[in-house]
């Protein structure tokens, strides 16, 4: 018990917040795993008060000023109420009585903790270096708002809540996230607590509203409601001129706010945008955050297809399993412009890429195939024979059998038949006029003659060719 | 074919496993947390780092992207496949 204490001191000496963070949060410190444990026994809730009083105001090794010391009681109080919450529900989780561990009250009891430090903060009692505490508040508003969610979906499909009305609250799809999007408004109410700070910089509570609205987003993004993540991202744009840029908040930080904003952009299929802050956010992430950088890898790769057409290298896709199971087949069709494998890929692949919400953009691969399809008609087609006294060098066969363009979509598996074993060649000239109107070919059809006039400088633009 | 076949079987094995996490509700918590883990960034467990640590820093983090064609080589399978098709359309034509 005296290591919560000790390490509550040291905070305040330091002043480290993160380790006073660490005397709130509902996960023990590694080097204490008891530490909930005996601070539930070490008081009751009779006595908690009294004890706490103690701890706070006449202990030594702290100088609290009074309003902080009482702010800082009102804080543990609901904090020795929330632990014995935890602690009962997670004695019937581990005893295999699932049914009887109540994570709503668990909920309830750490919005009692982020409601007395929100206090704190709104009085301007606690300092700025202290907002970890609110980064904790965030963080497990989440984590317990998930866990009793899920507890009261699995308790509606057995049938133990809600007695007659259960069907009814079964298929009403609003109240499966309920206490998430309570946690939602809480951490709205922090970042409000923060956004609207009116102290100097140096003691500003600003400094935790990168990290308060990344908490924020991935509530909203796990509740679906991207447009109110639009809301979060425009209100700090409002504010930046009264706050630190970006680059100045820590490392983490920024990752987060960037992957989450590149994938908002790669959502509103702005590419160019995403591109940008998830580029970003793949330089800087930590090498040892596998798992976040292979989420940023799996918005960048369809982004870097639509803005540059380009594809990851195989070497580079071999470092991440999960991405190469993911994009290995779909980045193979469109280097060998195979078409039927391409749709083949994507088929298989329908599930997880509609859950990641990449789907439709993978499905604009189609196009780069035909351009590298047509590209490789004209490129086969070799070169006009050099007229005579013709110096220059060689000129590209630029007029192409519309014939030719339909052999090549037929073996590469598309779909252009007639339904009676011929071309259907107002398809395979539908395909070409689309290719061009999207630039990624450059000519003209002329359609009595047959043929396909592609333009001297350039057919193909941004392939060298 | 093959491919329909395939996402048919994939989508039996998606029921099944469906209807059996609803027969068994004490479970349902366990997919759910796993589907959390496999989707959602995950918090960094320390708040700031070195350059020397970032993926852009490292020495391996070079050719990481290339072109969606293949360069201009015209002998590869599907070019050549292409020749042959189109010497064969042409010879037919003038036979």
């Amino acid at each position: 018990m005296d290591a919560l204490w000790a390490d509550f001191a040291t905070a305040h000496q330091k002043p480290d917040g993160y380790l006073l963070a660490s005397t709130l949060s509902p996960e023990p410190p590694a080097t204490d795993p008891a530490r909930l444990y005996n601070f539930n026994r070490w008081t009751n809730a009779y006595s908690v008060q009294t004890d706490l009083r103690y701890k706070l105001q006449y202990n030594p090794a702290l100088s609290l000023d009074k309003r902080e010391a009482s702010a800082w009681l009102d804080v543990f109080t609901a904090y020795y109420h929330f632990v014995t919450k935890l602690l009962a529900a997670e004695e019937a989780q581990t005893a295999g009585r699932k049914g009887e561990a109540d994570w709503t009250a668990v909920f309830k009891g750490w919005v009692d903790v982020v409601g007395a430090l929100a206090k704190g903060y709104q009085n301007s009692t606690f300092q700025s270096w202290t907002i970890p505490c609110l980064y904790c508040a965030a963080k497990y508003l989440r984590v317990l708002a998930i866990k009793a969610d899920d507890q009261l979906a699995s308790q509606r499909d057995s049938g133990l809540a809600f007695g007659g009305l259960q069907e009814e609250d079964a298929f009403d799809p609003s109240s499966q996230h309920e206490t998430l999007e309570d946690a939602a408004r809480q951490i709205n109410r922090l970042f409000a607590l923060c956004i609207g700070d009116r102290n100097p910089i140096e003691e500003s509570r600003k400094w935790a509203l990168y990290g308060l609205a990344n908490f924020l987003i991935k509530t909203y993004f796990k509740l679906s409601s991207v447009s109110l993540c639009r809301n979060i991202i425009r209100s700090l744009r409002a504010s930046s001129d009264d706050m630190p840029a970006l680059s100045q908040y820590p490392m983490a930080h920024q990752v987060t706010f960037k992957y989450y904003n590149g994938v908002l952009c790669f959502l509103e299929e702005d590419y160019p945008a995403a591109e940008e802050f998830l580029s970003s956010a793949y330089e800087m992430c930590n090498k040892k955050a596998m798992k976040n950088i292979q989420l940023i890898l799996t918005y960048l790769i369809p982004t870097k297809m639509m803005t540059s057409h380009r594809l990851p290298t195989q070497e580079f896709l071999s470092v991440y399993p999960n991405l190469e199971r993911l994009y290995g087949p779909i980045r193979e069709a469109i280097r060998r412009a195979d078409l039927s494998a391409f749709d083949a890929a994507l088929e298989k692949g329908e599930d997880e890429f509609v859950k990641r919400r990449v789907y439709l953009t993978l499905e604009r691969g189609r196009d780069i195939i035909l351009r590298n399809l047509f590209r490789k008609v004209f490129v086969g087609g070799g070169f006009e024979t050099p007229k005579e006294g013709d110096t220059g060098p060689p000129v590209r066969r630029t007029r192409v059998p519309t014939k030719e363009f339909a052999t090549a979509l037929q073996l590469a598996g598309a779909d252009v038949g007639d339904g009676n074993g011929g071309v259907d060649m107002d398809e395979v000239e539908c395909l070409i006029a689309n290719s061009i109107y999207k630039n990624f070919m450059k000519g003209y059809i002329a359609r009595d003659r047959g043929i396909v006039v592609l333009s001297k400088a350039g057919a193909f633009p941004g392939t060298g060719v | 074919m093959s491919g329909a076949a395939q996402s048919n079987s994939n989508k039996t094995k998606a029921t099944m496993s469906d209807s059996t996490v609803g027969s068994q509700p004490l479970q349902t918590q366990k997919p759910a947390a796993q589907l959390e883990e496999d989707d959602e960034f995950e918090d960094f467990p320390v708040e700031n780092w070195a350059k020397e640590e970032e993926v852009g820093a490292q020495a391996n983090n070079t050719h990481l992207w290339e072109e969606s064609w293949d360069d201009d080589d015209t002998t590869d399978d599907f070019s050549m496949q292409l020749k042959e098709e189109l010497k064969k359309a042409d010879s037919s034509r003038k036979g």
